[in-house]
C-alpha cells in the first residue's frame, strides 16, 4: 500500500512549524515595535498647521521667549496656546498687510477662534501638569526639542508612559535651573553631575510613580 | 376585590431568630454589635440568607457556549485587539481663545459665589467652574443657610443645568415662535390693561424671598393697582406661618438655634434632613465629650430626624396634634405659670392624653430644661400643632433663646393653598383676564378639589415660565423657558434675612429667561436684569463705594449686615386657647394618609433630574419613583407586600402605587412622597412615579382620614437599593447608650478590639510621607446623602436607570447604608456611610491580573481606568462591597450639552471597566502640585473630599494619619472609632466613629 504522504512532507510539515513558531513571534514583536515606533506615536512629523507659523522665525530670529505666548505653563496643567488677540499684539504693527496673515486677520475681526492642529496629546486618562515640571527645573526642551529649529512644529519624545517613568525614576540627568527653563540649546556651565545634585536638593525634587500622580 | 379593613390588626408577629446569627471567622464572631441589624422587613423575616436576592450585580452569563466557539470569540478577540496596532494615535484640534478673559486660565478651575433660592429662601454656593463651565458647587461657608455644605437639592442642581430635554422653544398654543414674540405680545396685553389699572391681571409665582422681585411687585403694583400677585408651592411652609399667626397675633418667622437646644422635641418635623445649620449645630452636641443634647421625635413616618431620634414615638398623623396638646398640658401643669385662659382650654385635654407616660416623661426633661429646649412642628402638621409648640416654648422660656421670632422674609408668607384657590375661583368667575404663572407646576401639583386644568382654559391669555414643557405648558396660551438658577442674575434673603446675590455662571444655554426678567418686562423695564439689580442695590444701600462693596458682596456671596433683627413678641394666650379648643380630635377607625415632601425632588422640579432621581431616599432606599408607606401590623392585617399595586381612595380621588411596607411606620396609616408622576412631554414617556396631589384638597393638603386601600392584584418591582450591597447581617454600624459608653463597656461604644494590629504574612510596610486616613463620625451623620450627590458630581458616576438598578448595578462609590435593629413595628435605626475604606492590605489588589489595583506610597488604594480588563475579581474579593464595574457604557457621550457635566479632572470610565472611591485623588494631586510649587507640606483641612465638602454635619474627617494634630488622628484615636471588619485584617484607613445615644432613663426599654 503506498504511504498516504510521501516522504518529503516530513520537511514541508518540519517548514510549516517553524514558520509557525517563528511567524507567530515575529506578528507580536511586530506590534510591540511597532506600537513603540515613530511611525505610531507621530514622532518627528512636522504638523501643517493652518497658519504658516514658524517658530524658527520667531524663537531664533525674534529671540521671543517661550512665556510671552505660553505663560500658563508656569501656573496651570496646560501651557495653553496663545489666544488670537496675543497674536495681534504685534502683528497689527508689523507683517499687518501680510497676505500669509490673512487667516489671523479673519479670525481676529470675526470673532472665530482658530483651530490649530494638535502636535501632542496624551490620551484622556492621562492628567500632566505643566506648572510642577516647570517649577522642579524641567526645561521646555526637554519634552519639547529644538522648537527654535522646526519650522513646523513636531513632537521630538514619544510621550509613551515609559518615556515619562525614565524620568520620574530618575530625573537628575533633564533637571537645570529654573532661569533657564526656557533656554534652548541650554548646556551647563558646570560639572552637570555635581548641578544635578545641587538642583535636586534646592527644588526638593521628591518624583512619585504612584499611578494615580498621573491616572485618575 | 373589596377595600380592606384595617382596624381589626391581629397581633404582631414575634421577631423569628435569623440564621446568620453567629457568623464567625476564625472562631471568633463577626457581629460585634449589640444585635442583629437589619435593612428590612423581608429580611428580618425570612428564613435563610439563601432565600434574599443576591446582593451583587446581576449577571447574565452567556448560555450555551461550547468550549470550540469560545476559542473561536477568544481567538477573533485577539485578532481584533491587534488591530488595533494599525493605526497612529489621533491628533485633534486646538482651539484656543480668541481673547482669553481676564482671570481666566484654561486648566486651572475658577470658583464663584451665588445663590439659590430653596423654598425661595437663599443658599449660598461656590461654584467650580473650568472656563467658564461649571462643574462643580460646594457650599459658601460664609452664607448662614449653607455654612460650607449643601443638601441633595444643590448639589444636583448641575445635572438640571446641563440637561438637553430642558425646553429651549417659546411657543404659543403649542406652535415654536420667535423668542421676542412673547415680549410683544405681554406688552402688548399690558398695554391694554393700563387703563383698567391691571383688574383681572393675576401673578402665580413660586415663594421667593427677592429684594429685587419685590421692588419689582412694588413698581408693577403701582402702575397696575388692580393686579393680583400671588405666591404658591405645592409644599410650601404655610403652616408654620399661621402657626406664628395663632400664637403671636401675626404672621413671623421662627429661627431655631440647635446649638442652645439641650432637648428637643420634633412634632413631625424635618429639622435634619435638609436644614444646614439646623443639622450642624445639631450635630455639634452629639459628641459624647461635651454636653449631649437628646432628641425625641415623634411622628407617623420614620424620617430623618426620627432615626437619628433618642426616642421616636410613631403616632398617627392625626394624634400628633392631641401629642402636643397633652404634651402641652403637663408641660404648663409641671411648669406652673401657665395663664388662666390656657389652663382652662387644656383642662379637658388631659384626660384623653395619647401616650401618657411619653409625654410624662418629655415633659419632665423639656421642664428640667427650662430655657434651653426646643420644640418645633412640621410643615405637615396643621397650624393648630405649630401654636402648641410655641405654646410650650413660651411656657419654657426658649423664646429668645432657642426660638428667635423675626419679620417673614418670604415676599408672600402665606404661599399656601390659599392662594391658588382664590385665582382659581377667580378664573371660573371669568375676573381673570390675564395669568402669568412661574411655579412649579399647578396644573399637575394642584391639589385634587381645584380643576386648575378646567380653570386654564377659562383665562383668555395665560403664560407660563416652566423649565420643561410640562403639563401646566400645555394648557397656557404661551409657554416660556425659564432659565436655570446658574443662568440669570437675582438676590435672595436666607432663613435669617442675610442678603446675597446670585450670579449667572453662564449665559442661558437654551434661551431662558427668569422671573426678574419676565416682572421686569411687564413693567414696561428693558433694561438687563443685572443693570436693574445693580440699581436696586445702589439705592437699597447708598455708599461713597458701592462699586467696592458691590464687588465685595459678589465675591464673598453674602451682603453683610443684612441679617433680619429678631422680633420680641408675646404669646397671645387667648388666641391659643381658641386655637387649642377648636383643634380636631384624634381620628379613630379610619385609616389615614399623610403626604409629604420628598428630600429629593423637593416639590416635584427636580424629577427630571437622574441624579436625584436615582438617589436612594434615606429612609426607604427607593429610588426612581414613590410608594405608599405602610408600616409592618398593618401591612400584616391588610395582607400587604411591598411592590404590591394599591389602589388609594379618598373622597373619590383616586391614586394607583405599589405599597412599599417601611418598618416604624405608624399603624393605621399610609404616607406618600409628593411630587412624583406626570409625563416627560419632550421624550414623550412618563415620569418615575404617582402623582398623588388629586388625593390632596384645600382643607387638608397634608393629611387626611378616611382612606381607603385595594389591592390591585398587579405587582410592581420597586427600585429599592437597601438589600444591594448588603453587609450579610453583620452588624458594622455600632452604637451604644451614653450610659454604656461612659462605662467604658468594650463592644458599646468602646472599641479597644477593633484596632491595633493583625497577623499579616506580610512585612509592614512604611508610608514615610502623607498618610491618607478618613474618619466618619456615625453621631454626627443623618444620612441625608448629599454626600453621595457630590459624590457623583465630582467623580463622574453615571446614572444607570431604574431598570439597572434593580439588577444592583447602581454606580454610586459612596452607598449610604440604613439599618434598623429591634422589632420591625418600632426599630431603631442608623445610617452608615460606606465607600472604600482604603485597606493597607487591601483583598482586592491581591487578585487584579492585571495590576490595575495597587497601593500608593501614601497608602492609597489606586484604581488605573485604563489598566482594567474588568474580570471583576477584585469586587469579588472586596469584603466591604464598594466597587463598581460599568457594566453597560452609561457615559455622558450622549449629547454636547451633558458633555459639559464631568470634571475635567476625572477619567469617565467606559463599559468593562471596574471603579470605586479614591478620598478623591484628583483633589490631592491637585493640592499635592500646589504646595510643592509653594515649597511646603499640605495643611490639615486644606484638602477636603467631596462628601466632606458637602455633608451639613461635618461627620467626615480627611487628612493624613501622619500628622497626629491632624483632624481625622484625633477621631482615629477616639475611643468609639473602630474599624469595619477589623478581625479580616485588611487595615481599613477609613475609621467609624460609634453613634451615641443620649436616652432619658424614665423611658428606657426593658
Amino acid at each position: 500500500m503506498r504511504a498516504l504522504f510521501p516522504p518529503w512532507t516530513n520537511t514541508a510539515f518540519r517548514v510549516a512549524l517553524f514558520l509557525g513558531v517563528v511567524g507567530a513571534i515575529a506578528a507580536l514583536a511586530y506590534l510591540m515595535i511597532y506600537a513603540r515606533s515613530p511611525y505610531h506615536t507621530n514622532e518627528h512629523r512636522p504638523v501643517i498647521q493652518p497658519i504658516q507659523f514658524d517658530h524658527r522665525h520667531h524663537v531664533a530670529d525674534d529671540g521671543i521667549d517661550c512665556r510671552y505666548c505660553h505663560q500658563t505653563a508656569w501656573s496651570s496643567p496646560s501651557a495653553g496656546i496663545p489666544s488670537t488677540s496675543l497674536c495681534l499684539n504685534c502683528h497689527s504693527q508689523i507683517w499687518n498687510k501680510s497676505p500669509l496673515l490673512d487667516p489671523l486677520r479673519a479670525a481676529y475681526f470675526t470673532g472665530e477662534p482658530i483651530r490649530w492642529r494638535r502636535v501632542h496629546r496624551l490620551p484622556d486618562y492621562v492628567y500632566f501638569d505643566h506648572s510642577i515640571h516647570v517649577a522642579k527645573g524641567v526645561g521646555c526642551e526637554s519634552c519639547h526639542g529644538r522648537v527654535d529649529e522646526m519650522p513646523a512644529v513636531e513632537m521630538a519624545a514619544p510621550l509613551s508612559m515609559k518615556w515619562c517613568l525614565d524620568c520620574h525614576r530618575d530625573p537628575t540627568p533633564r533637571i537645570r535651573p529654573r532661569e533657564a527653563i526656557t533656554q534652548l540649546g541650554w548646556t551647563p556651565s558646570e560639572d552637570p553631575g555635581l548641578l544635578a545634585a545641587k538642583l535636586a536638593i534646592r527644588y526638593q525634587l521628591h518624583t512619585r510613580t504612584s499611578c494615580t500622580t498621573c491616572h485618575r | 376585590m373589596p377595600p380592606l379593613n384595617p382596624i381589626d390588626a391581629p397581633e404582631a408577629p414575634a421577631e423569628r431568630p435569623l440564621a446568620l446569627r453567629g457568623l464567625t471567622l476564625q472562631g471568633r464572631p463577626l457581629a460585634l454589635g449589640p444585635g442583629r441589624q437589619w435593612t428590612s422587613v423581608e429580611e428580618l423575616r425570612r428564613e435563610s440568607p439563601a432565600a434574599l436576592p443576591a446582593s451583587r450585580p446581576d449577571v447574565e452569563l452567556p448560555r450555551e457556549v461550547t468550549r470550540r466557539g469560545f476559542l473561536q470569540l477568544l481567538g477573533a478577540s485577539t485578532a481584533a485587539a491587534g488591530l488595533e496596532g494599525c493605526w497612529r494615535m489621533p491628533q485633534g484640534t486646538i482651539v484656543p481663545y480668541h481673547d482669553r478673559p481676564v482671570g481666566v486660565t484654561p486648566g486651572e478651575p475658577t470658583h464663584y459665589a451665588t445663590t439659590v433660592l430653596r423654598d425661595g429662601l437663599g443658599v449660598g454656593l461656590l461654584v467650580t467652574a473650568y472656563e467658564g463651565r461649571p462643574t462643580k458647587i460646594e457650599g459658601n461657608p460664609e452664607h448662614p443657610a449653607s455654612l460650607g455644605a449643601t443638601s441633595v437639592y444643590e448639589q444636583g442642581l448641575l445635572r438640571t443645568l446641563y440637561d438637553p430635554l430642558r425646553a429651549r422653544e417659546v411657543k404659543e398654543r403649542g406652535v415654536p415662535r420667535a423668542p421676542e414674540s412673547f415680549e410683544g405680545a405681554l406688552r402688548e396685553r399690558i398695554g391694554r390693561l393700563l387703563p383698567k389699572k391691571g383688574a383681572g391681571l393675576w401673578f402665580l409665582l413660586e415663594p421667593s424671598s427677592s429684594p429685587l422681585q419685590a421692588e419689582l411687585w412694588r413698581r408693577l403694583l403701582a402702575a397696575l393697582p388692580e393686579a393680583r400677585l400671588a405666591s404658591w408651592g405645592p409644599s410650601s411652609d404655610a403652616a408654620s406661618h399661621d402657626g406664628t399667626r395663632l400664637a403671636f397675633g401675626r404672621p413671623l418667622a421662627a429661627r431655631l438655634d440647635l446649638s442652645k437646644a439641650d432637648v428637643v422635641v420634633a412634632l413631625d418635623a424635618e429639622l435634619l434632613a435638609d436644614d444646614v445649620p439646623a443639622a450642624r449645630a445639631f450635630a455639634d452636641r452629639r459628641v459624647p465629650q461635651g454636653r449631649m443634647n437628646r432628641l425625641y421625635a415623634v411622628e407617623p413616618r420614620l424620617s430623618v430626624t426620627g432615626t437619628m431620634a433618642d426616642h421616636r414615638l410613631r403616632l398617627r398623623p392625626s394624634e400628633v396634634g392631641p401629642f402636643a396638646l397633652a404634651l402641652l398640658a403637663a408641660v404648663a401643669k409641671r411648669a406652673g405659670g401657665a395663664p388662666a385662659e390656657l389652663q382652662s382650654a387644656l383642662h379637658a385635654q388631659l384626660g384623653a392624653a395619647v401616650a401618657p407616660g411619653f409625654v410624662d416623661a418629655v415633659a419632665a426633661d423639656l421642664v428640667l430644661h427650662r430655657g434651653a429646649s426646643l420644640v418645633a412642628a412640621g410643615r405637615g402638621q396643621p397650624p393648630a400643632v405649630h401654636a402648641a409648640a410655641h405654646a410650650i416654648n413660651a411656657l419654657l422660656g426658649n423664646l429668645g433663646v432657642t426660638v428667635t421670632l423675626a419679620e417673614p422674609v418670604l415676599l408672600d408668607p402665606a404661599s399656601g393653598m390659599g392662594a391658588l384657590a382664590e385665582l382659581i375661583r377667580a378664573a371660573d368667575a371669568g375676573k381673570v383676564d390675564t395669568l402669568i404663572a412661574a411655579c412649579d407646576n399647578p396644573a399637575l401639583f394642584a391639589p385634587g378639589d381645584l380643576d386648575v386644568v378646567g380653570s386654564l382654559g377659562r383665562v383668555p391669555f395665560s403664560a407660563y415660565l416652566g423649565a420643561y414643557e410640562d403639563e401646566t405648558a400645555q394648557r397656557t396660551t404661551w409657554f416660556v423657558p425659564r432659565a436655570h438658577p446658574m443662568e440669570g442674575w437675582g438676590d435672595a434673603r436666607a432663613f435669617d434675612g442675610t442678603a446675597s446675590i446670585a450670579q449667572p455662571l453662564l449665559d442661558p444655554l437654551f434661551g431662558g429667561r427668569s422671573i426678574e426678567q419676565l416682572l421686569a418686562r411687564c413693567t414696561g423695564e428693558l433694561r438687563p436684569v443685572h443693570e436693574l439689580l445693580h440699581d436696586f442695590w445702589r439705592t437699597a444701600s447708598p455708599s461713597a463705594d458701592f462699586e467696592l462693596a458691590w464687588k465685595e458682596w459678589l465675591q464673598r456671596g453674602v451682603v453683610p449686615g443684612t441679617a433680619a433683627p429678631a422680633v420680641a413678641a408675646a404669646p397671645d394666650w387667648a388666641s391659643i386657647a381658641r386655637t387649642l379648643a377648636a383643634a380636631p380630635p384624634a381620628q379613630s377607625g379610619r385609616l389615614e394618609i399623610a403626604f409629604y415632601r420628598d428630600l429629593r425632588l423637593l416639590d416635584g422640579r427636580e424629577a427630571h433630574n437622574g441624579w436625584l432621581q436615582e438617589l436612594p431616599d434615606p429612609v426607604t432606599k427607593q429610588t426612581w419613583g414613590n410608594a405608599a408607606l405602610v408600616g409592618p401590623t398593618t401591612a400584616d392585617a391588610l395582607g400587604i407586600q411591598s411592590g404590591d399595586v394599591l389602589l388609594l381612595e379618598l373622597a373619590g380621588a383616586r391614586a394607583r402605587l405599589p405599597a412599599y411596607v417601611l418598618p416604624g411606620h405608624a399603624d393605621g396609616a399610609v404616607s406618600v412622597a409628593l411630587g412624583y408622576g406626570g409625563e416627560d412631554f419632550a421624550q414623550g414617556a412618563p415620569l418615575p412615579g404617582t402623582n398623588v396631589a388629586p388625593l390632596r384638597t384645600v382643607a387638608a393638603p397634608w393629611l387626611s382620614a378616611g382612606l381607603t386601600l385595594t389591592k390591585s392584584g398587579e405587582r410592581e418591582e420597586l427600585a429599592v437599593t437597601q438589600e444591594h450591597w448588603r453587609m450579610e447581617g453583620r452588624p458594622l454600624a455600632e452604637s451604644a447608650t451614653l450610659a454604656e459608653y461612659r462605662a467604658g463597656i468594650p463592644g458599646r461604644g468602646t472599641f479597644p478590639e477593633q484596632h491595633g494590629p493583625q497577623p499579616s504574612e506580610y512585612a509592614p510596610i512604611p508610608y514615610p510621607g502623607y498618610a491618607w486616613g478618613m474618619a466618619i463620625d456615625l453621631a454626627r451623620c443623618t444620612g441625608c446623602s448629599a454626600c453621595v450627590v457630590a459624590c457623583a458630581s465630582e467623580n463622574n458616576t453615571p446614572v444607570v436607570g431604574k431598570e439597572q438598578l434593580i439588577r444592583g448595578r447602581e454606580m454610586h462609590w459612596l452607598r449610604l447604608d440604613r439599618y434598623f435593629e429591634g422589632p420591625a413595628e418600632d426599630p431603631s435605626s442608623i445610617a452608615m456611610p460606606v465607600m472604600c475604606v482604603q485597606c493597607e492590605d487591601a483583598p482586592c489588589e491581591y487578585v487584579c491580573p492585571v495590576n490595575a489595583t495597587v497601593h500608593s506610597d501614601e497608602g492609597l488604594n489606586e484604581m488605573v481606568y485604563n489598566r482594567c480588563v474588568g474580570t471583576r475579581y477584585c469586587s469579588n474579593n472586596c469584603p466591604y462591597k464598594v466597587r463598581r464595574f460599568n457594566f453597560l457604557d452609561f457615559g455622558y457621550e450622549k449629547d454636547p450639552i451633558e458633555q459639559m457635566l464631568p470634571n475635567p479632572d476625572v477619567t469617565v470610565r467606559s463599559r468593562g471597566v471596574m471603579e470605586k472611591c479614591t478620598y478623591c485623588v484628583q483633589r490631592i494631586e491637585r493640592a499635592r502640585i500646589a504646595t510643592r510649587i509653594e515649597g511646603r507640606l499640605i495643611r490639615d483641612g486644606e484638602i477636603q473630599t467631596a462628601c466632606q465638602g458637602a455633608c451639613p454635619t461635618r461627620a467626615i474627617a480627611f487628612g493624613t494619619l501622619s500628622d497626629p494634630e491632624a483632624e481625622v488622628s484625633r477621631l482615629h484615636a477616639d475611643p468609639r472609632a473602630y474599624f469595619l471588619l477589623h478581625v479580616l485584617g485588611t487595615r481599613p484607613r477609613t475609621a467609624h466613629l460609634a453613634r451615641i445615644k443620649n436616652e432619658n432613663p424614665a423611658l428606657r426599654k426593658a
